[in-house]
């Protein structure tokens, strides 16, 4: 094995190539020969995933049929519906790109969630301090400026304490998770609680230059066209420069890559620190585009569907678009399961887990004989 | 004070000895699982649900145990068979506990529990201070107790214990002397996917004595922070627990005294405790621990 070698962690010997992969092993098949193979096995996993969530639904008594067309509906359905699925696509895209970066780097960053909040509450904090006085293009810039970089803040300190420390930096993200979700409770129901929300707890809704327009039916912004935007720059930038590539050897071999003279510790800081950047400026779209406000709950459990989102696509930038989507739809999935048949929303866990089965157990290689 | 939240931390903090006793065998067989959190999900909810079904919570414990075990089977045949990361199938599997427990625990979601009864210790209940700090708990939290030693005296004085780090250290090793590592990992991860489901158990029928959708709210997670924490022993583990359930106890003890504190501060405080002893000592942890684990993050 080179340095130049993908992370172990992507065993990958799908037909799909990892750029990675592409660069190095010359006479690949051509991709309209891989085609039929690739087609093959996404009906597989789809057909093998609906199977068995559906015999979930029948040990629970509910009939599979009705369920899952309701889900469809609800996902995919309409455009109405589509365009949920757009939105809720979108904070799970920068989620994945949020934990893709620096896989590449060989780090593992479970804090997508708490990195969410934090840009949340750096959107907000920038709108406060900006109270209307500047532009509004202007205003969602530096709104997005400012969530990117208390997200970055916010991955920096797991990247930190695993470069000083040694700590395990996939358990620090984790953590801090927590203790995010607690800082915007507190905002919620201290500071920043609009004196206007009786009972609940919520910070003043945002207006005007603060919010992103309305492009769509009546919901639906134009926060993924950002999002994809930061997918395939990330992508670029991942293949296409030094930095990129000084990622992928201190991900593939970090200590051979010590001895080359990279500088590991301040390349995994940077790669986290760009990562929480993502999603932080995920947090931001979904304050200025979707919510409008804080409120304790805000996007929980995104952050970890992001994390799957990632893996789901090797963490390939572009493929994350479109794991990012089929998740999202997924999620959305699951108010037509709660709507229509009464079970509860939480069961579309199942569907994503088995998803990643899917792909993860049967997409790598078996065990070796020796590890 | 020092008592109510000595009380409860001990109360509070069985679930996570039980979970984290588990995930200490199955690091040290080389696999972090951190479907833990999955397997405590799973526990809870069967225990609970049995136990109403049968009116006997013993045979939920066991459900429990049973259902903890079946969630990380998965996840050792996805690792261990299929040789997928770790980290990333640890959380699927939890997203797979999260989802079968949101399907099948809705019908449980206020229904009564049949709980595991406090057992006071015939004399030493009677102790002041020690006597409701450590002897007016449920029977589960007396075998956490005595599962602290055992596990240690299995993991240092006997030959399985052997055989269990030597998969965790050196499996090339091991494979000289004729003993799969591979299977010894199955063992390993299925014991921890068991003690996880005692754990959940615990948590609905004896501690909080209900259920609701994702009750453990990390705890799952937190188990396998603290086994880093605690350098994968037992007896450093239950301190962790206990540490991080007393830091919940002494939020709910203050904020019942209306206490100035910020509850905010004090709830954040489990975590941030948790984290900043986990930097202190990782410099040092770092190679004590298992190789086999060091291999799954610096690979």
């Amino acid at each position: 094995m080179t340095a130049v070698d993908a992370p172990p962690s992507e065993t990958d010997d799908a037909p799909d190539p990892a750029p990675v992969v592409a660069e190095e092993t010359g006479g690949e098949p051509t991709f309209a020969q891989r085609l039929p193979r690739v087609v093959a096995r996404w009906a597989a996993i789809i057909v093998s995933t609906i199977v068995i969530f559906s015999a979930f639904l029948l040990a629970k008594g509910a009939d599979p049929g009705p369920v899952l067309e309701a889900m469809w509906k609800t996902a995919m359905g309409t455009p109405d519906s589509i365009g949920e699925t757009l939105i809720r696509a979108t904070p799970i895209l920068l989620a994945a790109l949020a934990a893709a970066v620096p896989a590449r780097a060989g780090l593992f960053n479970l804090g997508g969630e708490g990195q969410l909040l934090m840009g949340a509450i750096g959107a907000i904090l920038v709108a406060d301090q900006l109270d209307g006085g500047a532009p509004g293009f202007l205003t969602l810039v530096l709104m997005a400026v400012g969530a990117a970089a208390l997200g970055a803040a916010w991955a920096a300190l797991p990247a930190l304490l695993k470069v000083v420390t040694r700590t395990n930096e996939a358990i620090s993200s984790l953590l801090l998770n927590y203790i995010a979700a607690i800082i915007v409770t507190w905002l919620c129901f201290e500071p920043w609680k609009d004196p206007a929300s009786l009972g609940q707890a919520y910070s003043r809704e945002m207006t005007g230059p603060e919010r992103f327009p309305v492009i769509w039916g009546e919901r639906v912004h134009p926060g993924i066209f950002v999002a994809i935007g930061a997918a395939v720059v990330l992508w670029a930038v991942l293949k296409y420069t030094t930095w990129g590539f000084k990622l992928r050897v201190i991900g593939g071999n970090p200590s051979a890559a010590r001895r080359a003279g990279l500088a590991v510790g301040g390349l995994s800081v940077a790669a986290m620190c760009v990562g929480g950047a993502m999603a932080g400026l995920g947090g931001m779209i979904e304050i200025a585009g979707t919510e409008g406000r804080l409120r304790p709950g805000l996007l929980a459990g995104v952050g970890f569907i992001g994390f799957l989102a990632s893996w789901l696509a090797k963490h390939d930038p572009l493929k994350c678009i479109l794991s990012a989507f089929i998740l999202g739809a997924i999620a959305v999935g699951g108010s037509g399961l709660k709507i229509s048949a009464g079970l509860s929303g939480g069961a579309v866990n199942i569907l994503m887990a088995l998803v990643l089965f899917a792909v993860l157990g049967w997409g790598s290689k078996p065990a070796a004989k020796e590890s | 004070m020092i008592e109510q939240v000595l009380t409860g931390a001990v109360a509070g903090g069985t679930c996570i000895v039980f979970a984290g006793l588990g995930e200490i065998v199955a690091e040290r067989s080389g696999v972090i699982n951190l479907g833990t959190e999955g397997s405590m999900l799973c526990g809870a909810l069967a225990a609970y649900a049995v136990g109403i079904q049968t009116g006997n919570p013993w045979i939920g414990v066991a459900a429990g145990m049973l259902a903890g075990l079946a969630l990380s089977a998965v996840f050792a045949a996805m690792v261990l068979l299929r040789n997928a990361n770790q980290i990333a199938m640890g959380l699927v599997v939890s997203f797979l506990g999260i989802g079968i427990t949101a399907l099948f625990g809705q019908d449980y979601v206020g229904k009564g529990v049949v709980p595991l009864e406090t057992w006071d210790i015939p004399g030493l209940s009677k102790l002041p201070f020690l006597g409701p700090v450590l002897f007016q708990h449920d029977p589960l939290t007396y075998l956490s107790f005595l599962a602290v030693p055992a596990l240690t005296w299995v993991i240092w004085r006997t030959r399985a214990g052997l055989v269990l780090r030597a998969a965790g250290e050196g499996p090339e090793v091991l494979e000289i002397y004729g003993t799969s590592a591979t299977r010894v990992r199955w063992v390993a991860v299925l014991f921890g996917g068991a003690m996880a489901g005692i754990g959940g158990a615990q948590l609905s029928t004896a501690s909080t004595l209900n259920w609701s959708e994702q009750m453990t709210v990390g705890r799952g997670y937190v188990a396998v922070a603290l086994v880093i924490f605690a350098g994968w022993v037992p007896y450093k583990l239950m301190l962790g627990a206990y540490l991080f359930s007393g830091a919940i106890a002494l939020n709910l003890y203050l904020q019942a005294q209306g206490s100035d504190i910020s509850q905010y501060i004090l709830q954040s405080l489990p975590y941030v405790l948790v984290l900043v002893v986990l930097a202190l000592l990782s410099r040092r942890r770092i190679h004590g621990g298992p190789a086999a684990l060091e291999k799954v993050f610096e690979s």
